[in-house]
This record gives C-alpha cells, structure tokens and sequence, in this order.
C-alpha cells in the first residue's frame, strides 16, 4: 500500500484519501506542511476563515524503529504571526499515522453551523461525530472520556477551551502514551485554525496498519544502528545524562547562572529564587511524590527527557514541565513555587494554551497591573477568564502582543506577534537573530544558538559576539531537515558533535525512500524549507522589517550583564540576504 | 573577603563537612585566602576537574585556570548536568 493523503473538507463533512504526488515522495514533517500550505493556501486568507489550511504530518522515517523519531508537525497560516507556521509535537499519534501510510491530513473548509466535530481515522475510512458534548469541557476530563469511549489504543488530538474562543495562543494537544493531553504542537494559535473550522477532535485507530514501508532495510537497520550509538554515548542525550536526568529544565540553573534567564516580563536576567523551580528540585519532588523521570513522549525515544509531575501521593497527572513553560509560567511571571506552575500547566494543557504564549501573555498581563508579579494563585484565577469565556478571557487567549496592546504595556517581548522564548536575546545574541530571523515567529528551535553559545555543541561561539548571521541561518538550516525527518529536534546534541551519529540520520532515510542522500545533501534539503517559508511570508507582506526584535531590547540594559541586543540590522538581514 | 560558590546537582554530595539544608544548589561563602583561580577552589572541595560540566564566573562560562577574587560568583555543574560532548567552547580563562 502506498502513502496516502486524507484530505478532509469541512464545507461538506467529506473525508476522502488520496495518491500521495509522486514529486512529494522526500517530504514529510515541516518539508511537507510547509510545502503544501505554500502550495494550497493563499497567503493574503483571513487565518481563521475557509480558505486557510491546516497540514497534519508524521515525519519521514515516524513510525519506524529509528530511536527518538516520534515527532509530527502541523502547519498553517498563523492566526498568531500572520505568517507561515509549523508546530512540532512528540507524541504515539503520530506514529499511529505513519503506520497508517498516512503522510499528511489536509484540513480545508470550514463547517457553516456552529456545531463541533470528531473525526475518527481507521485504515479505510474517516467518519465525523458530533464533539458538542465536549464544548466548554476542560482536556483532562475529556481525554479520559475520550479514551473511554474509543478504546486505550487510538491516538487522540484535539483542541480546548482557548480555541473554541479562536485565541492565537491556542495550540493542538495530543495524548502522551499514558493519554495524556500534555504533548502540545502549541505555537502560533494552529489550536484556533482548527477550532475555526469546527473539528474539534481526530481519534486514529490503526487497528491493521501496515507499518511504515522501507525500502531499503539494510541501510536503514545500519543507519539506526549508528544513531542509537551516538545518542546513548552523547552527555546531553544518553541514559543518566542531562536531559535524561533532569529533563529540560536542567536549564533553568545553567541559564540563570549565564545571567540570560528572563525574569518579569524581560525585566533582568538572573534571579536566584529560580533556583527553587530548577530541574534539579523538580527531578526530587517527583521522586518523592511517585510521579515518573525520566519518561518517553512516544515510544521508542532513547532520551526520555520528559516526565510525569504530579501533586503529592501521584496524584493528578499534569504531564511534562517542560523548561520553557516552567520559565514562561514561573520566573517570568514572577513566580518561584512549582507548585504554582504546575497548576498554571495544568490548567494551560486542560484549556489548550501554548504554554510559552500564555507565560508571555501573563508576563505583560502583570506588567498591566492585571496581577502582581509573583502572584501565582491569582494568575490562575486569569485563566479562569479563559476558561468562562470571558471578554477578558477572549483578551488573553490572543496572546502577548493582543494583551499588552489592550493593557496598554510597550514592552511587549514578541516578534511577528509571537511571544519570545526563555532565553533573553540581550544576553545570549545568537539566539537573538534567530527569534528575529526565522519565519516562525520568535521560536527558540527554529535554530538553537544556546546549543552552541552556552553548552558547547557543534561549534563555538561566545554569547556577547554580535557576528551571529552564520551560525542561527546554519542552525535554521539543519533544524528544517530535522524537522522534516520526524527524528525530536534534540538528537541534534549528539549528530552535531558526532558525524557517524548524522551519516546514521541520513542512512536511515536512505533506508526509508530508498534514495542515495548524502550528509552533503542535508543543507540544501533545509535551505529549500527555508525558502519555501520565506516565500509564503513575502506573499503574505513581509519585509526586513518584521526580522526585528521589539525595541526595549535595544535601549533597555539586562542585569547582571548590564548589556542591550547590540547585532546590527545589516547583520540581521545578511542571515537570508545575498 | 569571601567568594559565593554556587554548587548544582550530584556535585552537592560531595561536600562533607559543610552544614546544608538539603536546598539546591549549595551556597558557599568561601574565604578568599589561598584562592587563585578557578582550580584552587576546586582543590579545597575536593573535587576533581572531571566531574564538573559546566563552570560559570560572574555569568561568564569559564575555565579552571579563569583567576576569582573577592565579590566574585562562582557556578560549578556537575558531570550529569553537561550539555556538551567537547571542551568545544571558548572558556574564559586568564592564562
């Protein structure tokens, strides 16, 4: 059976499968949403009206035995930036998709009434049931339901409360392998796009899926072989290494200490009380209280950076904290009890909030006089505006930027609208050109600088240099092709510093498209997402002048290294320039 | 005269004769006397090189032969904590 396309058009309810096109045989991942909504949506659309897209897609070798290759992405137009978006989640559904040979759902249309649906994905047909019960009802509750009522083994995405209002800081939830609804595809507001057609859920059984077809199996067995070598000998990724020990908020103190770990809505960049919701402690409360780390997001990860937090006694599951939403919920607002921001995570995954929009949105909230900084209980209380459907909830699940305007606040830490990540650009630089220069919006994975400023991986770099166009494009390059294989973005840790661990990447899609794809091949692969993006925003409006960092970064000096975002507009425009 | 010494993770369970709360990380006010450089430091806590990662003075990631004085901050990771493979970054050192 070969690979398919489930196009689904809500105008009419009809879901149909179709011949995957031949000439997009080497895409999958982003390379694939992209490239379909470059091809099929128009960039001038309103985001939330019938002619904007929503592109579902498991990476190339997803599916398979390749170890750490679990991730899927969705793309649109973004209701959040305006602009092209593809949002990265790890999670069993998107391997239940691949084995399904299915590379992409294309979500078009948008149902008239104003009713929700669920659409269940089996290997011959796609049938739509009314979602209305669940509206207004929180992700945890339902998943449960949801579960019940589909069986334990189906794959489940959907969207909550944050999208049924059409927020731009709304993103699409799907279930952890304990069903979960904690592994989040959340930038960029692809939860609204969703909503706004009026699918609510997709529940995938791959009851009798073939699996994914390999075409050659001897380059990919030797291929997975190299990977999972370097992946288990690499400090950042193997067994009891960094972020299998204390997931990715092992960051929180190395950041801190590097004087570049926001704090107050961007207001310094070190604050010892961080100290208190750091990977560390985090790692001996779950110990204590019998939740689970390290634990895998889908199975088959060799790196198991996440994990289970739970209250005392294992009781009420809230999933991973990650480090951004432990930095976005935590020292940005303020807030140094993890406590607090485990709640202020359960109730961003139960509502459907990007959890790094709503950390940003919160910072400026607090800055508007909404709440005190540091005041986690009443930060809360703010999401239950969301979650009553208030005016001021309606405010909120916009984001950011929609907040601080109606606030009345200008320092607003966003670019292309899109709330900045847990890494103050005035203190670490690289990272600085990527949140201005990536099509995405401000998004610390469209090229991770920090790998090389702070850790040390694949390179060198000192923070405070302004010379930094080379290393974010070279980084924006090879996480696009990362991006398209399905293979988590961290594997980059270990294939940066280990060439046999890349050559074992490259083999094993060889292996899959039974092609002869060089390590040499891998740049001008990611450089043609790149531009594919790129082209889509130019349509879309635009210019140099959107690869910018909001002003404050510029004037305004960030403790305890007294320093602004000092990289040059040319430096800026010669990332993608001539 | 004195240094704070920030001490992460396993690092922690090697400092024996110093009162703790158990709190992450330890904090240690150090006496400058006898203390040069980074190394020095590390000498009197006897740990080894090797079981550090990451080293951090003043916010600045630094080596073992990076020289501290009185004021001065001082960050130690330990092994488990690295985010590197290689030595590959540039270190501040004064030598």
């Amino acid at each position: 059976m070969p690979k398919r396309i489930l196009r689904v058009n809500m105008n009419n309810l009809e879901a149909k499968f179709e011949d995957f096109p031949a000439d997009f045989a080497a895409l999958g991942g982003r390379a694939l949403t992209s490239t379909i909504v470059e091809k099929e949506v128009d960039p001038l659309c309103h985001p939330l009206g019938a002619n904007n897209k929503l592109v579902i897609a498991p990476g190339l070798v997803t599916g398979t035995l390749a170890p750490s290759s679990g991730r899927l992405s969705v793309g649109c137009k973004s209701p959040l930036t305006g602009g092209i978006k593809e949002a990265n989640a790890g999670t069993p559904f998107s391997q239940q998709l691949a084995k399904m040979r299915i590379a992409a759902i294309i979500l078009e249309g948008k149902h008239k009434g104003s009713e929700y649906y669920t659409l269940k994905v089996t290997m011959d047909k796609a049938e739509f049931t009314s979602a209305d019960k669940w509206v207004g009802k929180g992700l945890y509750d339902t998943y449960q339901s949801l579960f019940k009522e589909y069986g334990d083994k189906v794959g489940i995405c959907g969207v909550g409360i944050a999208a049924e209002l059409l927020g731009a800081s709304s993103g699409i939830c799907f279930n952890d392998p304990e069903g979960l609804p904690s592994r989040y595809a959340g930038r960029g507001g692809v939860g609204a796009v969703m909503a706004s057609k009026g699918l609510k859920f997709i529940v995938v059984d791959d009851t009798g899926a073939p699996g994914v077809e390999i075409l050659n199996e001897e380059a990919f067995k030797e291929g997975a072989q190299k990977l999972r070598k370097a992946l288990t000998t690499h400090d950042v990724t193997k067994p009891g290494g960094a972020l299998n020990s204390y997931g990715t908020s092992v960051l929180v103190n190395i950041i801190n200490e590097a004087g570049g770990l926001p704090q107050r809505n961007f207001s310094a960049g070190q604050d010892d009380r961080s100290e208190k919701v750091s990977g560390e402690v985090k790692a001996e409360i779950i110990k204590e209280r019998g939740g689970k780390r390290p634990h895998a997001c889908n199975p088959g990860c060799i790196i198991q950076c996440s994990e289970v937090w739970c209250k005392p006694g294992g009781k009420d599951p809230v999933g991973v904290l990650e480090y951004e939403s432990v930095w976005a919920l935590g020292p940005n607002c303020g807030i140094y009890d993890l406590d607090d921001v485990g709640e202020l995570n359960r109730a961003c995954n139960d509502l459907g909030l990007d959890t790094i929009e709503a950390g940003g949105m919160m910072g400026v909230a607090m800055e508007g006089g909404l709440a005190n900084f540091g005041d986690g209980k009443k930060a809360l209380k703010l999401l239950d505006e969301v979650k009553n459907k208030t005016p001021l909830g309606r405010i909120l699940a916009n984001g950011t930027a929609f907040t601080a305007q109606a606030m009345g606040v200008t320092r607003v830490p966003v670019v292309k609208g899109q709330s900045l990540p847990a890494y103050d650009p005035r203190a670490i630089k690289g990272i600085g050109v990527t949140y201005a220069t990536t099509p995405q919006g401000a998004d610390h994975t469209a090229g991770y600088a920090i790998a090389t400023e702070i850790m040390g991986v694949g390179g060198t770099a000192d923070p405070m240099d302004t010379s930094k166009a080379d290393l974010s494009r070279n980084l924006q390059v090879a996480t696009a092709a990362i991006d398209a294989t399905g293979y988590c973005l961290f594997i980059a840790f270990a294939v940066l510093d280990i060439p046999e661990g890349l050559e074992g990447v490259v083999d094993t899609l060889n292996g899959v498209l039974g092609a002869n794809l060089t390590v040499a091949d891998v740049p001008g692969y990611g450089q043609s997402i790149i531009d594919v993006e790129r082209k889509f925003n130019k349509a879309a409006g635009f210019t140099e002048k959107d690869d910018r960092l909001p002003e404050f970064f510029l004037k305004e000096k960030l403790a305890p290294h007294n320093t602004v975002f000092d990289v040059t507009d040319e430096e800026l425009d010669r990332v993608w320039g001539p | 005269m004195t240094i704070l010494v920030k001490i992460f993770g396993d690092l922690r369970k090697k400092i024996k004769d110093v009162e703790s709360d158990g709190a992450l990380p330890l904090n240690l006010h150090m006496n400058t006397e006898n203390i040069e450089y980074i190394k020095d430091i590390l000498q009197k806590l006897s740990i080894e090189e090797n079981e550090t990662s990451h080293i951090f003075v003043n916010g600045v990631y630094a080596g073992f032969n990076k020289k501290v004085k009185d004021g001065d901050r001082v960050g130690f990771f330990s092994k488990n904590q690295a985010l590197l493979y290689k030595w590959y970054f540039k270190r501040e050192e004064d030598d």
